[in-house]
């Protein structure tokens, strides 16, 4: 064949596919009313599934149920749905068994459908078809049909609507350890903590006690460094919901803090928030703006820098926090400010923010920090820490300033339906998570 | 007037009537609320808060034994960089005659949105089928819009995946300061038939700490380049081969070359790897090395030959996670240079609300050929700038959790800010 006749069969060809488009384009509208459209390529392929049910009305299934394709026998059917009326006729249940072929195979079901007492038939069959369409998910979920079906709970539902005869309270109790060595190191953390939380949509109550103990043990060869630290202490929270937008509640804590200088301190803070987006809302948007007032005892175990043992303080404290998640990526910022009632310039201001960003496409953008202002270490001990208290950072230090800061770009290109997993010589992506 | 007030009664008889209806309504759903399907969802890198706000129409149940469908999620890397989600529908209790397997794929330019959307709705119609043995049924809506034709067309980048990333981090405060950096790029092709890891890196890390006005400064860098060639060869093997270069101040390497032919055989089939693998990994390596400085044994470069054997299982099942390993590795020129490295963790949720984990590492290594021939500095001992000489080293981890009290977990109250559950969170690659 010469290259002049190889162009012109081409032509021929494209001429014939343009008229055939043409003619099914032409055809489809009219068509379109009786029986849902043909899809255009395989690729786009809907279940096949066979009603076995003589005497159906094919066409009502196939307006209700557009997403697969009635077939009329066995031999081409993915799915196949056996529907058995039971009982009386006009007061009869419908088996529905369905039944996975071909790469369905071992995909099956069974269900039931009860129609309501009083039901006219169109009802009864209107149900019906609701239910199949339930039923025929999972085939539809396992084509590209997936990607236009779209699954919806008509009503709005309280989530305490359930039979519970604990009335929500939940009591977690949790133990752990962690020890690690080598021949010049060890180091042993052992935490525990035990909680009882009752959270409703019109109060949330939180409580919990805990624990934690570290020594750490270095052999230098001549020398050896030796250090235990240790905190423990109760904390609770109480929120009362006022409204979409408002909340109140209040903060109550004791804590011993080796690393923070603290024999003991007890502290109380009732506290409101205010919503500028409805708590409904919350994973996806949320400005929140909380205000705590509070009264803080301590007792040091070790002189402060102040000359004090032992002080009471009222401090004050408010923050701003927002949050969004988008399909653009998501922003979370946060301002925090506190203040001692009895000295103004004993303050602390903190901002801290997170951004990331799909700039286009494959190129994305990340970027995180935080800064602090402070000027209310009112616990540092006198005596400071020692070098290696400092370098191990076992010891909270006299600071002006605390910041960090992060920033991260991507950008991937190629292939973009590299859905494929080949786990051969690990794959790198698994992880195992375990969260206690 | 008077027939405005009727007007007004017969409206008010409407609204009130109305409003009953509407009352009676809302508390035939919180019925129908109260017979949804339980369900315990096994997924640990899921947004929980979102898809319970999302999904209401089951129950949610903290105790895998109360449900009646246990939903696991497994997830693994794809080759273009995104990941596998495997939604395992396993009926329980009253379901127990039914069960389904669906699978998500997220790509590796989403955004968490992106994901968890993806992710409700793979939920949504897997769970659809347990749905529809309940009453709330009839409440579901499923609805379909036509697309318009366009298949996917041919893949010109023929699977091949490239990926740059940067990133930074600084920190500090009076007395002290960190900064970090990293690049690498990537280029990677997996089909079923072959694999293909290109990937190039570098590190760079300096510490400073000021102790009454005396300064310490650590600075650690390093860089590699690796790739990885895998051939299947059938269900259960597979050959491959490994290339790798690195310079490291932490391990005193100044270049490092290694080149090894592997082959792997997996217990398992490879089909199953999201759920269960028992693999077995053989390399055979040839190391030419030079060092920063002279070494414990008092060479600058040499060139070494090395064979290990590693043999890793992985379980996820529905009472919890299996991952044990063991490997290990030595010189041919000197048999007593040797490692053994032994890993396990195993996490199980056992009954009514009780959950345990245990996690081990132990290795005894007598291979430390590239260690310094001098004495570490103080600062390069405490801060870890260099490697030290050890034997051994280990780490043990335990605990356990019990909760009682309310199966059900359907509740999001966002106010005062959303509390993470206390404790550890473990993430292993």
């Amino acid at each position: 064949m010469s290259g002049k006749e190889k162009t012109m069969k081409k032509h021929i060809s494209a001429t014939a596919a343009l008229l055939v488009a043409l003619i099914v384009l032409a055809v489809l509208p009219a068509d379109a009313q009786t029986l849902p459209a043909k899809p255009a390529g395989p690729t786009q392929a809907l279940p096949k599934v066979f009603l076995d049910w003589p005497g159906a009305d094919l066409d009502f299934f196939r307006t209700e149920i557009p997403f697969v394709d009635f077939v009329p026998g066995l031999g081409e059917a993915q799915v196949r749905v056996l529907v058995t009326p039971q009982g009386t006729p006009g007061s009869e249940t419908f088996v529905l068994e369905l039944s996975g072929l071909k790469e369905f195979q071992g995909d099956d079901n069974t269900l039931t459908h009860t129609p309501a007492p009083g039901d006219k038939p169109e009802d009864v069959r209107k149900g019906l078809a609701g239910l199949l369409k339930l039923g025929l998910m999972r085939y539809v979920a396992k084509t590209p049909a997936a990607k236009f079906v779209s699954i919806n709970f008509q009503d709005l539902v309280k989530p305490t609507s359930v039979v519970d005869k604990w009335d929500f309270w939940v009591f977690n109790l949790s133990a752990n350890t962690f020890l690690m060595g080598e021949t010049r190191y060890r180091d042993a953390m052992y935490y525990g903590s035990f909680s009882a939380n009752r959270v409703t949509p019109e109060l949330k109550v939180q409580t919990s006690v805990y624990g934690n103990l570290q020594k750490m043990r270095f052999d230098f060869g001549d020398d050896i460094y030796e250090s235990s630290s240790h905190g423990y202490g109760f904390s609770s929270l109480v929120v009362k919901s006022l409204s979409q937008h408002w909340s109140a509640g209040a903060f109550l804590s004791a804590q011993s803090s080796t690393y923070a200088n603290l024999k003991v301190s007890v502290s109380a803070a009732p506290a409101v928030e205010f919503n500028l987006f409805p708590y409904s809302e919350s994973t996806k948007k949320q400005l929140r703006v909380l205000y705590r007032i509070g009264y803080t005892g301590t007792r040091y175990n070790e002189e402060t820098v102040y000359f004090k043992t032992a002080e009471g303080l009222f401090q004050e404290f408010l923050s701003v926090a927002y949050e969004v998640k988008r399909p653009w990526g998501m922003v979370s910022l946060n301002l925090e400010g506190s203040n001692y009632i009895h000295d103004f310039s004993k303050n602390r201001i903190e901002l801290g923010g997170e951004v990331s960003f799909r700039v286009w496409r494959g190129l994305s953008f990340e970027v995180g920090g935080s800064y602090a202002r402070i000027r209310d270490l009112l616990s540092l001990p006198r005596g400071g820490a020692s070098y290696e208290e400092v370098l191990l950072r076992q010891r909270q230090l006299a600071t002006g300033y605390q910041y960090s800061f992060s920033v991260g770009l991507r950008f991937t290109f190629g292939s973009t339906r590299s859905n494929v997993v080949n786990p051969r010589f690990g794959n790198g992506g698994r992880s195992i998570s375990i969260s206690m | 007037m008077r027939r405005h007030l009727g007007i007004v009664f017969v409206l008010a008889l409407a609204v009130s009537s109305l409003a009953a209806a509407m009352s009676q309504e809302q508390s035939a759903i919180d019925e129908l609320k109260k017979s949804a399907v339980k369900i315990y969802l096994d997924c640990g890198s899921c947004d929980l808060e979102y898809i319970k706000t999302e999904i209401t129409f089951v129950n949610y149940v903290r105790d895998r034994l109360e449900a009646q469908v246990h939903v696991l999620v497994t997830t693994q890397a794809t080759g273009g960089g995104g990941i596998e989600y495997t939604l395992t529908f396993m009926g329980q209790n009253d379901f127990k005659d039914t069960s389904d397997v669906q699978k998500y794929f997220s790509m590796k330019t989403d955004t968490d949105d992106d994901v968890r959307r993806g992710l409700v709705k793979a939920l949504k119609m897997g769970l659809m089928s347990f749905v529809g043995r309940t009453p709330i049924a009839r409440r579901i809506a499923i609805d379909y819009t036509r697309p318009e034709n366009a298949g996917p067309g041919r893949d010109r980048w023929d699977s091949w995946v490239f990926s740059l990333t940067g990133s930074g981090y600084f920190s500090g405060e009076e007395s002290y300061m960190s900064r970090m950096a990293n690049a690498s790029f990537s280029a990677n092709r997996v089909t079923p038939k072959s694999k293909v890891r290109l990937g190039v890196s570098a590190d760079t890390e300096k510490q400073k700490y000021d102790i009454d006005g005396e300064v310490i400064t650590g600075t650690r860098s390093s860089w590699n380049g690796s790739g990885l060639f895998v051939k299947s060869l059938g269900e259960h093997w597979s050959a491959g081969f490994f290339l790798e270069g690195e310079s490291s101040l932490y391990s005193n390497i100044d270049l490092g070359l290694t080149a090894a032919p592997a082959l792997e055989y997996n217990a398992f089939p490879y089909s199953q790897s999201t759920r269960r693998q028992l693999r077995f990994l053989y390399k055979l390596a040839v190391n030419p090395v030079k060092y920063r400085e002279e070494t414990i044994y008092g060479k600058t470069r040499e060139t070494l030959f090395r064979e290990s054997l590693s043999a890793t299982l992985d379980l996820r099942e529905k009472w919890g996670t299996v991952s044990v390993s063991a490997s290990g590795s030595h010189y041919f020129h000197d048999f007593s240079k040797n490692q053994l490295d032994l890993f396990g963790i195993v996490s199980l949720n056992l009954y009514k609300g009780l959950s345990v984990f245990g996690l081990v590492g132990r290795s005894w290594i007598h291979d430390q050929l590239s260690l310094l021939g001098r004495e570490p500095t103080f600062e390069e001992q405490l801060l870890r700038l260099r490697e030290l000489p050890r034997t051994s080293d280990y780490f043990v981890s335990i605990g356990f959790q019990f909760t009682f009290g309310s199966i059900f977990t359907n509740v999001i109250n966002p106010r005062f800010g959303s509390s993470r559950s206390g404790g550890m969170s473990i993430q292993i690659n």
